[in-house]
C-alpha cells in the first residue's frame, strides 16, 4: 500500500544544534504510531516538520501524495492533517462552538448552520456538547484538549497529529482525552502521537518509534519494543518511564 | 492548568484591588463624580459671572468643534496607519519591516510641533517649487489648508506611536495561536483577521484610549500652524480682551470636560472586551 505519509531524509538544524539527523519514515493509511524519547531527541520537531509548523533544511515530506514544497501545497496538506497541541492553543476571545466553526466556515466554506450541526455533533462525541457556548478558559484542561481535537476533527482530516496532548493535564483528566484519542484510533484514523502515554501505546499503537539524538533508533510492535528491546538507548529510556 | 490560567487571568486585578480606587468599579465612580464636578462648575461660572465666562465660551465654541473634529479624524487615520503599521512591522518581509522601523524611530525622534510647522509652512513652497519646476499647475499653485495639513501631521506623528501599540498587541498573542490557526489551514491573512489581531486588540485597548485622550491634548499644538481651534481663539481672545486668566481657567476646564468623558468611554469599552476572559 502506498503510504500516506512519506518522510525522506529529513535534516533540521536550530542554529548550531542538529536537531534532525536524517529521520525517513513511511506511514500507511490507518496506522498509528506512537514516538518516544528522551526530551530534546527531536520528536515534536519532526511531528511539527508534517504539516511544516516547523520548516526543515533538507530532505523531502510528501502527505497524502502531496509534497510539501509550495506554499499553497503546505495549506493543502494543513486542511487534511489535524493538530493538537500540549498547550491546547485553543482561540481565547471565541467560545467553544465558534471555535470549532472557525476552519470549517473559512476553508471548508460551509454554512452557518451546517458548521453548527457539524460542531455541535463533534462536541457530542467528546462528551462535553453543554459547554458550546462556554469559553475556552472557563473549562478544565481535559476539556480544553477535548475541545481542540473537535477543532481539528471538524476539518474531516485524514491524519490527526498529537503533541504530547495529555503532557499539560492533570492526572484525573488524562483519561479523558486518551479516551477520545482510543475512539479515534479504533475507527480507523491515521494517528501520529508523541506521547509517553504506555497504556495507550499498548492498547492502540501499531507502531512504537523510539528517537534519540534526532534519530530514529528502534521501531516495532509496542510489545516487541517494550518488553523486547533490542537497542541500548531504548533500554535506558525505558527503565526511565516503565 | 485550569487554576494555572484562573491566576494568571486574575492577577492584575488583585494587585489593583490593593491600591485604592484602582478597582474599575471604584474608578467609574470617581471619574464620575469628577466629570460631573467640572461640569457643574463650568455651568455656575457661565450663569453667575456671565461676563466674561460666557463671552468667552461664545468666543471659543466654533474652536470646541474644530478641536473635536481635528482629533477625531486624526485618531480614525492614526489607527488605521498605527494598524497597517503594526502588521509591516511584525511581518516576514524585512523590507516592509525596515521601512516601517525607520519611520517609527524617524518620527518619534522629533517634537510633534517642529512636525506639524514642517509640513504646514515648510513642506508647500517645496511642493510648489516642483510644480513650477515640472510645469504642473495645479502643484505650483498649492495652498495648504491649515486643518488638512494639522491632520496629516497629527497622523503621521501619532501613526508612529500607534505602530508600536499595535506591534506590542500582536506580539503579545501567543505563537500557539498563529499555529493553531495555521495547522488548520487557515491562511497568514486569516490567522491575522481571525485570531491575533482580536485578541492583540482587546490588549491594546487601554493604550489605544490612552493614545486617543493624549491625542485631544496635543491637538492644541496645531493652534500654531494657523488652525482656530480652541486654543487658538483662546488666546485671540486673551489679546482682544487681555484677561489671561479668566481666559485660560475657561480653556482648561473644557479640555478637562472632553478628557474626562473620553476616558470614561474607554473604560466603558475596556469593560465590555472583557468578555470571556
Amino acid at each position: 500500500m502506498e503510504p500516506i505519509i512519506r518522510i525522506e531524509n529529513i535534516h533540521k538544524y536550530f542554529g548550531e544544534v542538529h536537531a534532525l539527523r536524517g529521520v525517513s519514515l513511511d506511514i500507511q493509511p490507518g496506522e498509528v504510531v506512537i514516538v518516544i524519547g528522551p526530551s530534546g531527541s527531536g520528536k515534536s520537531t519532526l511531528l511539527r516538520c508534517i504539516n511544516r509548523l516547523e520548516e526543515y533544511d533538507e530532505g523531502e515530506i510528501t502527505v497524502d501524495g502531496i509534497p510539501l514544497d509550495t506554499a499553497a501545497n503546505i495549506n493543502a496538506v494543513r486542511t487534511e492533517v489535524g493538530m493538537v497541541f500540549q498547550q491546547f492553543n485553543l482561540f481565547s476571545h471565541m467560545t467553544v462552538l465558534d471555535n470549532i466553526n472557525l476552519a470549517q466556515r473559512l476553508i471548508r466554506k460551509r454554512s452557518r448552520a451546517e458548521c453548527h450541526r457539524n460542531s455541535l455533533a463533534l462536541l457530542e462525541r467528546v462528551g462535553i456538547p453543554e459547554k458550546a457556548q462556554s469559553y475556552p478558559l472557563q473549562l478544565s484542561g481535559g476539556q480544553q484538549q477535548r475541545v481542540a481535537i473537535a477543532r481539528a476533527l471538524a476539518m474531516n482530516p485524514k491524519i490527526m497529529l498529537f503533541d504530547e496532548p495529555t503532557s499539560a493535564l492533570d492526572p484525573e483528566m488524562i483519561k479523558e482525552v486518551l479516551d477520545v484519542m482510543l475512539d479515534l484510533a479504533k475507527e480507523g484514523m491515521t494517528m501520529v502521537v508523541v506521547s509517553h502515554e504506555m497504556g495507550f501505546a499498548r492498547a492502540a499503537a501499531h507502531r512504537v518509534i523510539l528517537m534519540a539524538d534526532g534519530e530514529i533508533v528502534e521501531q516495532g510492535p509496542p510489545d516487541q519494543v517494550f518488553e523486547n528491546p533490542q537497542h541500548e538507548r531504548t533500554k535506558a529510556f525505558l527503565s526511565h518511564i516503565l | 492548568m485550569q487554576s494555572k490560567s484562573r491566576i494568571v487571568g486574575d492577577a492584575p486585578e488583585k494587585v489593583l484591588s490593593k491600591v485604592p480606587g484602582a478597582r474599575p468599579e471604584d474608578r467609574i465612580d470617581a471619574w464620575w463624580g469628577l466629570f460631573l464636578g467640572v461640569v457643574v462648575l463650568v455651568v455656575v461660572l457661565i450663569i453667575f459671572w456671565p461676563d466674561p465666562y460666557r463671552r468667552i465660551l461664545e468666543f471659543v465654541a466654533d474652536g470646541i468643534l474644530i478641536t473635536i473634529v481635528v482629533t477625531v479624524v486624526s485618531f480614525v487615520l492614526v489607527v488605521i496607519v498605527g494598524l497597517l503599521g503594526g502588521l509591516a512591522r511584525t511581518a516576514r518581509n524585512r523590507y516592509s519591516r525596515g521601512f516601517v522601523s525607520l519611520y517609527v524611530e524617524i518620527i518619534r525622534g522629533i517634537p510633534l510641533l517642529v512636525q506639524l510647522i514642517f509640513w504646514y509652512y515648510a513642506l508647500p513652497p517645496v511642493i510648489q517649487g516642483l510644480g513650477e519646476l515640472l510645469g504642473i499647475q495645479a502643484l505650483a499653485t498649492f495652498a495648504p489648508d491649515p486643518i488638512i495639513m494639522a491632520i496629516v501631521g497629527l497622523t503621521i506623528g501619532y501613526g508612529a506611536y500607534m505602530t508600536e501599540v499595535v506591534r506590542a498587541g500582536i506580539q503579545s498573542v501567543p505563537k500557539g495561536q498563529i499555529e493553531a490557526a495555521r495547522s488548520l489551514g487557515l491562511t497568514y491573512r486569516m490567522a491575522m483577521q481571525h485570531v491575533v489581531l482580536p485578541q492583540a486588540f482587546r490588549t491594546i485597548l487601554p493604550a489605544i484610549g490612552n493614545e486617543f485622550i493624549t491625542l485631544l491634548k496635543d491637538s492644541s499644538l496645531v493652534s500654531v500652524v494657523a488652525v482656530a481651534d480652541m486654543t487658538r481663539r483662546g488666546r485671540e481672545f486673551m489679546s482682544m480682551t487681555f484677561i489671561p486668566f479668566q481666559t485660560w481657567i475657561m480653556v482648561a476646564l473644557l479640555y478637562l470636560i472632553l478628557t474626562l468623558f473620553s476616558a470614561r468611554v474607554v473604560s466603558w469599552l475596556e469593560k465590555k472586551a472583557q468578555v470571556g476572559r
